[in-house]
């Protein structure tokens, strides 16, 4: 009976011990709640009601004018286009961004010698930003005085100098080309990790039982890898979505309209073309889209996860 | 009366031009205001000491004589008022000075006093207020949007035009520069024949699309109707009219067939660099460019002439447009700001200052005060357009206002619609098709 009451002040202690815990947690978490809800939260709720308006951004005079920014965007030549190379791009990048990652992790984890080398000059790309790598890409790739056609013209195949950004069947290939390989590297870190978490026993066994490298691959190493593969492919989805940068530098959209991507058209009307109402309706339908893809991939890839 | 006015003018600018190199001093400058003024507003006096002030100040940078020549007079106009200090927060971006701009206003940080060129849009939003009115007595006539002045025009808009190599023109056997666009089309295949790239076009910059574009629908629609984007607005008249398509199947043919391959990869800034070392023979600029070429270098030899149409007719951009120094809503409201802006506009327009502006980008004055200094050949070549009664004078697509003012949005959107035309090898007929119906869907949706 002693020992139950003992028993019973303890718990009492220890849940109340608990809760003064939790209001200590509450004074530490305000700060943050507070500036995420300034400057977050309440923009991303005002963002809703000016994708409603006519405001151009630098008047007082902000017009609801309904549906019809969204109607606009649903009609708009222009919008359709820069969907269709957001859609090219973020599937492209995916595949590849993935694709190189995987290479890249397997080559890093194989490699007997120098591997912390190797794996810092395939992350490094990632460090730099997105801006940098861009002028630096732009000015490689210039047609006069960039490094890629004076090469060319050395070797004797200046037949094949191109303009790589001005000309429209290459400046989204300069484009992709580029973030794969600032890109690449990130990926490969969180596939590493994956790879090594696959127990060595079992491409043993296999080589045993006479599978070769692909077949390895194929059926042991790739299916344990599904976790990363998930991870991977929506972060570089989302990023591929949102691609910027690249865009500003190397092409500014162009040539003509050719690398405009969404967010780089939200960008264009919001700030170059004074209008913000419809750019924030354009946010708001890049949103979505985000927010769907985003969840039938997770859906799918967790299947995949489950049934390998 | 006009004419007469700039007959006046390049007439001053000459005589100082004789009487300066007859004082052969070498100066690159030769300028007459070597010596600018040391400001006004001193402690000299030994009163109360000037109260300190500060304002920023924003421009467009994207020619590096205009960025320098007004960074030395911000610098000089410092150091002769200790007590006002400017903060420049003018950038060098890859976007266009309206997005720069748009993007300093969404963050706060619209400048003080700043180069307005949108002024209508600026002036509806709120955002600048009109100029003093004591400051108006330094200009001629600076052109009014609903009737108020916004701006102090830095300078007046000259024509732009052909600068060429002269050795390459030599080399190609070309001796006469040309009487019609036709021959002007010649002269391109000589060149083109000689094995140069005619003509280098800086189509990575944006802006840069509109010296050309604008050439073509001067010729075509401005130089007849200067009211025409009222009626484009109105719906009367349609950028699928015979004189639109043909304007812009010029601009097609002249740049598939002459202009150097990586224009689109090419900056404005890269243009003279390819002009005098021999890349290409000619660049289709403005009269800034010739003090960059000059000192790209200095033994280069070019001429400057203006491009006739057809028929032989010369018709140049010409005309004032509001933009200029603007004073923001904001300062406006802080006396002692406006005090210092107004002290500084002035020192800005002093001849002994202004005219060290005008040579850096060889301008043209807009104040009522002669202003003079050293011309070169090719400046001289403008002064005699501008003076010309029989050339006209014009305006490009968006420098136009009041009735005439396009949708601020469709100038970059068409300039990149006409890139594409290029580069897709597009049917002009259903490009401008396009345009159409972009430029309805602009008012549009700005009348909402």
């Amino acid at each position: 009976m002693a020992v139950s009451a003992a028993n019973s002040d303890n718990a009492y202690t220890a849940a109340k011990k608990k809760k003064k815990w939790q209001s200590y947690a509450l004074f530490f978490i305000l700060p943050s709640f507070i500036l995420y809800t300034l400057f977050v939260i309440v923009p991303t709720i005002g963002s809703v009601y000016y994708s409603f308006t006519s405001w151009d951004g630098i008047s007082a005079d902000v017009r609801f004018i309904g549906l019809a920014n969204f109607v606009e965007i649903w009609n708009s030549p222009r919008v359709h286009n820069a969907l269709q190379n957001t859609l090219i791009l973020t599937i492209s990048l995916v595949v590849l961004e993935n694709l190189f990652a995987i290479l890249l992790a397997m080559l890093v984890d194989k490699v007997r010698w120098l591997s912390n080398l190797f794996r810092s000059i395939f992350y490094f790309p990632t460090l730099l930003s997105g801006i940098v790598m861009g002028f630096v890409w732009a000015m490689m790739l210039n047609y006069n005085f960039g490094v890629v056609n004076q090469l060319l013209a050395k070797i004797g195949l200046g037949a094949f100098t191109v303009d790589w950004l001005g000309d429209p069947r290459f400046a989204m290939l300069a484009i992709l080309l580029s973030t794969v390989w600032k890109g690449a590297g990130y990926y490969m870190i969180i596939y590493l990790a994956g790879l090594q978490g696959i127990p060595q026993e079992l491409n043993e066994a296999a080589s045993i039982d006479g599978a070769n490298g692909w077949q390895q691959f194929r059926h042991i190493t790739f299916p344990l890898l599904a976790g990363s593969v998930t991870v991977c492919m929506v972060l570089s989805m989302i990023s591929a979505l949102k691609i910027f940068d690249q865009i500003a530098v190397m092409t500014d959209g162009g040539p003509g309209f050719e690398t405009e991507t969404l967010t780089y058209l939200i960008y264009k009307v919001g700030f170059g073309e004074l209008r913000q109402g419809f750019g924030t309706a354009l946010a708001m339908v890049l949103f979505f889209i985000i927010l769907i893809i985003t969840v039938f991939q997770v859906k799918i890839l967790q299947k995949r996860e489950v049934e390998m | 009366m006009a004419s007469r006015r700039w007959l006046k003018l390049s007439t001053v600018v000459l005589a100082a031009s004789l009487v300066l190199s007859a004082c052969g001093g070498g100066s690159s400058s030769g300028s007459t205001a070597n010596t600018p003024t040391t400001g006004s507003n001193g402690n000299a006096s030994g009163g109360e000491a000037p109260k300190e002030v500060s304002f920023t100040i924003g421009y467009a940078t994207g020619d590096p004589a205009t960025k320098k020549a007004i960074a030395d007079t911000v610098q000089r106009f410092m150091e002769a008022n200790p007590h006002i200090k400017i903060k420049d927060i003018s950038e060098t971006s890859s976007a266009a000075y309206l997005d720069w701009l748009k993007t300093k206003d969404a963050v706060g940080e619209f400048p003080d006093l700043v180069e307005m060129r949108d002024t209508e849009v600026f002036a509806d939003a709120g955002k600048i207020v009109e100029l003093p009115s004591d400051l108006l007595e330094l200009f001629n006539d600076p052109p009014k949007v609903d009737g108020k002045v916004w701006n102090a025009p830095m300078q007046v808009n000259s024509p732009q035009g052909i600068i060429y190599s002269k050795k390459a023109y030599e080399e190609a056997g070309i001796t006469e520069l040309p009487k019609t666009y036709d021959e002007f089309i010649e002269i391109q295949e000589k060149l083109k024949a000689s094995g140069i790239s005619p003509i280098v076009v800086g189509g990575k910059d944006i802006f840069h699309m509109g010296f050309w574009v604008n050439k073509f629908l001067i010729d075509q629609v401005y130089a007849n109707d200067p009211d025409w984007n009222s009626k484009r607005t109105a719906k009367q008249v349609s950028f699928t009219d015979a004189n639109v398509v043909q304007a812009m199947t010029d601009y097609k043919e002249l740049f598939q067939n002459y202009v150097d391959k990586g224009w689109l990869s090419t900056g404005d800034n890269q243009t003279a660099s390819f002009l005098v070392t021999g890349k290409a023979a000619q660049l289709y600029s403005g009269t800034w460019m010739f003090t960059q070429i000059a000192e790209a270098d200095p033994n280069f030899e070019f001429g400057f002439y203006a491009i006739p149409d057809r028929e032989g007719k010369v018709n140049v951009i010409g005309l004032p447009s509001p933009a200029g120094w603007s004073i923001s809503t904001e300062a406006s409201e802080d006396m002692d700001k406006v005090e210092a802006i107004k002290q500084f506009i002035r020192y800005f327009f002093e001849p002994e200052n202004y005219s060290l502006y005008l040579a850096s980008i060889n301008a043209i004055p807009s104040t009522k005060e002669q202003v003079s200094y050293e011309s070169s050949e090719q400046m001289k070549v403008v002064l005699e357009l501008m003076a010309d009664p029989n050339v006209k004078k014009s305006l490009a697509i968006n420098n136009w206002w009041g009735e005439n003012q396009i949708p601020p949005q469709f100038r970059n959107w068409y300039y990149k619609l006409l890139q594409e035309l290029v580069v897709k090898d597009g049917d002009v007929l259903e490009y401008m098709k396009q345009a159409d119906t972009e430029y309805d869907n602009e008012v549009k949706a700005n009348a909402m």
